[in-house]
């Protein structure tokens, strides 16, 4: 073998491992290895490294010291999207500051009390059956007044499900919908009874849709499936053989009738949709 | 996003992007307080940038920073230099030997692997091109499009980096047992 066909079958095989051989590409090398038994311990060798990398060299989180700093970095300001019921907003997460001015701080309760006192209460009441709907349709409308629909922004699932997986109990497949027009846009993660779950976020032309991955036996009082409207927002629910789902989203109820269908039929191996 | 503030998308693109962040630096740095130092550097120089440019892809734009405030770090504090001071034309020619695997004992090659502090170190020994290019993608995830962007190279170039990396660590985890 010469040195340019070495070193053309030693990028093929990196290229496989990191998943940047178009199909038809991936097709055929798969076919190589099948064929060369070499090749395909070659690649053994090379994914056990890879492995091994990612196991011994994590992504590492940031020291809480660094995250407030650079949260410190901006102050929260004054909300310009239209749709907010508030002038100001105060992100929940991370970025609230300890040092922003007695008068701001005012302004700010006042607001933090007007805007999300039903998302609250939501909290403090165990989650009955509206009052599961009534906290994520609050948790939406917050997350997007806050202009932090996601916490994780990516539109690659495979970015997305690691994070969200460290961070909650529950974790489906993440579906890949842009085919169908809702490309993925990132994640977050929802405090619903105290419990962290997943939110996956698409969007769909200038709408976004929240969907919220439960344990059937917490979503189960939440009552059935179909639409259903909440202060102008549609909320959709259902659930396949291991996780419930409800999904929140200013969109109107055609469309997102027609993303819970997408969402469904991918989520479902045999592409039929899943039970209502 | 349109009609936003520097400062809104600021707090939209770097939270998120923290962990990723900091763990670049750190490898480039070898130093977890510098690490912090270069984060928020880069952090200052993002939320300049973001008056005047919009961002299409946040992760490898802002690893970029990240990585070109190491090397301001790096140079200034007169550490270890992230350039690499060779023929960059030899740099990017993959070496047949390097490709060469094979190893005498499968098995220990194996336990090489497993052997985290050992794999640490063959890592950080990496000469910067290789070490940057290999923690891009294995604890980033970003793509070789994205690596090519965030470095500043071709994707050719990239793929020859991420091979040699790969090679040299399998060498140097078989030769140092």
């Amino acid at each position: 073998m010469s040195d340019r066909d070495r070193d053309e079958r030693l990028l093929r095989l990196n290229a496989a491992l990191d998943g940047e051989l178009d199909a038809i590409g991936s097709r055929a090398f798969e076919r190589e290895m099948r064929d060369d038994p070499a090749l395909a311990a070659e690649y053994q060798r090379l994914a056990a490294l890879r492995d091994a990398v990612r196991r011994h060299a994590p992504r590492e989180e940031a020291p809480q010291t660094l995250a407030a700093r650079i949260a410190a970095m901006t102050a929260p300001a004054p909300a310009e999207a239209p749709p907010a019921p508030a002038p100001t907003v105060i992100p929940l997460r991370r970025r609230a500051r300890l040092d922003r001015s007695a008068l701001a701080m005012a302004a700010s309760f006042a607001v933090l009390g007007f805007a999300l006192g039903a998302g609250l209460m939501a909290l403090r009441t165990p989650a009955g059956s509206g009052a599961l709907a009534d906290h994520l349709v609050s948790d939406f409308v917050r997350a997007a007044i806050a202009g932090q629909p996601f916490d994780v922004a990516s539109s690659d699932r495979h970015t997305v499900k690691p994070w969200l997986a460290t961070r909650t109990t529950v974790s489906g497949d993440i579906a890949d919908l842009a085919p169908q027009g809702f490309p993925l846009v990132g994640g977050r993660v929802t405090i619903v009874d105290r419990v962290p779950a997943p939110t996956l976020v698409y969007r769909h032309n200038e709408h976004l849709v929240a969907v919220t991955e439960l344990p059937i036996e917490k979503a189960a009082r939440g009552g059935a499936g179909g639409i259903e409207t909440i202060d102008g927002y549609h909320v959709a629910r259902w659930a396949d053989a291991a996780l419930a789902y409800v999904a929140v989203s200013d969109m109107d109820e055609k469309a997102l009738s027609a993303f819970v269908e997408a969402f469904r039929r991918a989520a479902s191996p045999t592409g039929e949709p899943a039970r209502p | 996003m349109r009609g936003s503030t520097a400062e809104q998308r600021f707090r939209e693109i770097v939270p998120p992007l923290l962990d990723d962040a900091y763990s670049l630096a750190k490898w480039l740095s070898q130093s977890p307080t510098d690490a912090e130092d270069i984060v928020q550097d880069a952090a200052l120089r993002a939320l300049q940038a973001l008056s005047t440019v919009s961002v299409d892809r946040p992760k490898p734009w802002f690893l970029a920073i990240v990585r070109n405030a190491a090397m301001t770090f790096m140079a200034r504090n007169r550490r270890k230099t992230l350039a690499y001071a060779g023929d960059m034309t030899d740099l990017d020619a993959l070496d047949p030997r390097e490709g060469d695997d094979a190893a005498p004992n499968p098995e220990q090659a194996l336990i090489a692997l497993e052997d985290g502090e050992r794999l640490r170190k063959a890592i950080a020994d990496l000469p910067p091109p290789f070490l940057e290019t290999l923690v891009m993608r294995d604890i980033n995830g970003l793509t070789y499009r994205e690596i090519a962007e965030a470095t500043e190279t071709a994707i050719g170039t990239v793929m020859s980096r991420l091979a040699r990396a790969r090679a040299m660590l399998a060498k140097s985890l078989r030769t140092e047992s």
